[in-house]
C-alpha cells in the first residue's frame, strides 16, 4: 500500500472546532464564511426560484433530488477517506440524533409544506435575498411557524420527546463500516438518477417539450469520481491501523478552577457554566453565574437549547464521572473543572497563602490569586511585603452580538 | 433580467429568460459544490449546515421583545431567549447564506431590482401569497417538530449517516409528491 492511506501515519488534527484548535470568534467567523459558501451554491443551483424547486414534484426536472443526494454522496465519501487515513476524527463529529415518529411525522409535514410554499427554509433565505417576494413571504411564514410550535409544544411534549433513539447512525445498526456505506450512497445516487432522469424523459414527452439539457457526460464524470474516491475509502479499510483506536472518552478538556475563576472574572459572558450536583447543592452555594439543574429537568435538557457559541464548563462536587444527558448533544466547546466544586472552594474561596520563597513567578501567581480571591469572596488576602496588591484587570467586554 | 413588479408566469416566461450571462449549474456539478461546502463545515468545525433554527431563534426573540412573560415561561422557547439569542453559529450562518445568495444571484446578473412574485402561470397572487405564508408556517412547525429542516437534517444528517435523517428526507419526498397533485394549479 502506498503512504498516503496508511491509517493512523496522520495524527487525526480534524475536526478542528471539536478538538479545539480555535475558539468562538474564529467559529463565528467560519460560520459566515461557510454559510456564504452554501448561500452561494444554492443559488448557482437555481434553488433561488420557486417553480425551478416545484418542478422536482411534477417530474419535469428532478434537479432537488440531484443536488441532493450528489451532495450527500460527495460529503459521506469525502468523510469516509478523510476519516480512513486518520486525518479526521469521525467519531468527534456531532451527528444529529434520531427521535424515530416526530422525525417521521416533521418530515411529511415539511414535505407538504415545501410544495405549497415552493421553497424550503434554507432556500427561501436566498430567494428573499434575490429579490423574490415569494421567498420572503415563505420566509415570515418558517418563522411564524416555528413560534407556533413554541406556544403548541405543551401538548407535544410528549410526543416530541417520543421513540429517542440517541445517535443512531447506519454504520451502528448495519454494522458495516462507514466506507461500505458511502460506497453503497454512491451505487444508490447512480440508480436514482438513472431513473429521475428516465422520468424526465417521459414527462418531456407528454408535455411535447425538451428534457432537462442532456446531463449524461456529466454525471458520469461526477459519479465516476465519487466511486473512485469511494473505492479509496474502501481500500483504507484494507490496512489495518498502526496504532490501536484510543478508547471513546467524553470529548472535553480539563479547565483549572484557577482559569475558570479569571475567565469569569474577566468576563462572564463569555462562558456557560453548569452545575451537575443535586439542585440543592447548587442552591445553596454555587460558582457565580452558574446554571443549576432542576427536579423536573435532572438532565439538564436546557443545555442542548443553549446557544452553543460560548464553551460550556461543567462541574460537580469534585471530578465529573458522567456529562449531564443535556450537555452531551451541546455543540460547542465543552470543559469540564478539573476537581469540581471543591477544588474552586480550595484554590479560588480558600485564603491562598503567601509564597514561601519570593520568585518573580511564585509572586506573579499569588498576587493573581489573590486577587480572584478578592474578587470572588470580597475580603482581601495577605499582601506580599514585596508587591503592591493588584486589583483584577477587567477585560473589555465584547459587543452584545448582533 | 426581468425587472418589474408583475408576477412572472414561470413555466412561460422563466425569470432569467433572455439572460445570457450563465445558466442555472449542471445539478450534479452543483451537487458537487454543496457536498464540498458541507465536508468543509464537519472538517473545520464538527458539525454540519442549516437554516430553520436561525428563523426558530430570531422570532423568539421578536416574540420575547413584544410578550417576555410569555416566552420565558414557555419550556421550548425560554432557552432560546436566555442570554443573547443572536449570539448563535446557525444565527450566523444564516445571515452568511442570505449574503452567498445575493452575492451569487447579483454576479450572476439576476439580482431582481424589484421585488418579484414567481408562481405558476395560472395561479393568482392572493392565492399564491396565501401558500408561501401557509406553507412557509408548516415547514416551520415541521422543522421545530423533527429537529431540523432539510438542510439541517435531511442533508447534514444524510451527510453522516444519520438514520432520523435518511427517515425524514424520505419523508419530505413523500409528503411533497403526496400533496402535488392537490396544489397542482400554484405551479402547473
Amino acid at each position: 500500500m502506498t503512504a498516503p492511506f496508511m491509517p493512523g501515519v496522520l495524527a487525526a488534527s480534524a475536526p478542528f472546532y471539536q478538538l479545539d484548535a480555535f475558539g468562538y470568534p474564529v467559529a463565528m467567523a467560519l460560520a459566515t464564511l461557510l454559510g456564504i459558501g452554501f448561500g452561494y451554491t444554492l443559488e448557482r443551483a437555481g434553488f433561488s426560484r420557486a417553480p425551478v424547486l416545484a418542478a422536482e414534484f411534477y417530474g419535469r426536472d428532478m434537479r432537488v433530488l440531484k443536488v441532493m443526494f450528489t451532495a450527500i454522496a460527495t460529503t459521506a465519501v469525502g468523510l469516509a477517506l478523510l476519516g480512513g487515513i486518520g486525518w479526521v476524527d469521525l467519531a468527534a463529529l456531532k451527528i444529529p440524533e434520531t427521535w424515530l415518529w416526530p422525525q417521521l411525522v416533521g418530515g411529511l409535514l415539511l414535505g407538504m409544506g415545501f410544495i405549497m410554499a415552493g421553497y424550503c427554509p434554507g432556500t427561501s433565505v436566498v430567494a428573499a435575498g434575490s429579490g423574490y417576494s415569494d421567498g420572503l413571504l415563505t420566509l415570515v411564514g418558517v418563522i411564524v411557524g416555528s413560534i407556533v410550535f413554541g406556544f403548541a409544544y405543551p401538548s407535544l411534549a410528549h410526543f416530541y420527546e417520543s421513540s429517542a433513539m440517541g445517535v443512531a447512525t447506519l454504520p451502528k445498526l448495519t454494522g458495516l463500516p462507514w466506507a461500505v456505506l458511502a460506497a453503497l450512497i454512491v451505487v444508490v445516487a447512480l440508480g436514482s438518477f438513472l431513473l429521475a432522469e428516465k422520468v424526465e424523459r417521459v414527462f418531456a414527452k407528454k408535455d411535447a417539450a425538451e428534457p432537462p439539457p442532456g446531463n449524461a457526460p456529466t454525471r458520469n464524470r461526477v459519479l465516476g469520481g465519487l466511486a473512485v474516491a469511494a473505492g479509496l475509502s474502501l481500500v483504507t479499510l484494507l490496512v489495518p491501523a498502526k496504532t490501536p483506536p484510543v478508547a471513546a472518552e467524553p470529548r472535553t478538556t480539563p479547565i483549572t478552577a484557577t482559569e475558570l475563576a479569571r475567565e469569569i472574572a474577566a468576563d462572564r459572558a463569555s462562558l456557560y457554566v453548569v452545575d451537575a450536583r443535586s439542585p440543592k447543592e447548587c442552591a445553596t452555594a454555587r460558582i457565580p453565574g452558574a446554571m443549576c439543574l432542576t427536579d423536573k429537568d435532572p438532565g439538564g435538557k436546557f443545555i442542548d437549547k443553549l446557544p452553543n457559541t460560548r464553551p460550556l464548563v461543567v462541574y460537580a462536587a469534585a471530578g465529573v464521572r458522567e456529562l449531564p444527558v443535556g450537555a452531551s448533544g451541546y455543540k460547542g466547546q465543552v470543559r469540564v473543572l478539573a476537581g469540581g466544586y471543591a477544588a474552586w472552594k480550595a484554590s479560588v474561596l480558600g485564603k491562598p497563602a503567601p509564597p514561601h520563597k519570593p520568585t518573580a513567578a511564585a509572586v506573579k501567581a499569588y498576587r493573581e490569586r489573590a486577587a480572584l480571591h478578592a474578587h470572588f469572596t470580597g475580603t482581601n488576602a495577605p499582601v506580599v511585603v514585596t508587591a503592591k496588591p493588584v486589583a483584577v484587570k477587567r477585560a473589555v467586554k465584547k459587543g452584545g452580538g448582533c | 433580467m426581468a425587472d418589474t413588479a408583475k408576477p412572472l408566469d414561470a413555466t412561460t416566461q422563466r425569470p432569467d429568460a433572455g439572460d445570457t450571462s450563465r445558466a442555472d449549474w449542471n445539478p450534479y456539478v452543483a451537487g458537487i459544490a454543496l457536498g464540498l461546502v458541507l465536508l468543509a463545515s464537519y472538517v473545520l468545525m464538527g458539525f454540519g449546515l442549516g437554516a430553520s433554527s436561525a428563523a426558530a431563534r430570531v422570532g423568539y426573540a421578536a416574540a420575547h421583545a413584544v410578550a417576555p412573560a410569555a416566552i420565558d415561561h414557555n419550556a421550548y422557547m425560554a432557552p432560546y431567549v436566555a442570554g443573547n439569542p443572536f449570539e448563535d453559529w446557525m444565527v450566523f450562518e444564516v445571515i452568511g447564506v442570505l449574503l452567498g445568495g445575493i452575492l451569487a444571484a447579483y454576479a450572476g446578473g439576476r439580482l431582481m431590482r424589484r421585488p418579484t412574485l414567481l408562481k405558476g402561470p395560472r395561479a393568482s397572487v392572493g392565492y399564491r401569497i396565501v401558500f408561501a405564508l401557509g406553507g412557509g408556517a408548516l415547514m416551520g412547525f415541521a422543522a421545530r417538530l423533527a429537529r431540523g429542516c432539510t438542510s439541517g437534517q435531511a442533508l447534514t444528517g444524510g451527510a453522516v449517516l444519520s438514520l432520523g435523517a435518511w427517515v425524514f428526507m424520505f419523508a419530505v419526498f413523500a409528503g411533497g409528491y403526496m400533496l402535488a397533485p392537490f396544489v397542482r394549479r400554484m405551479w402547473r
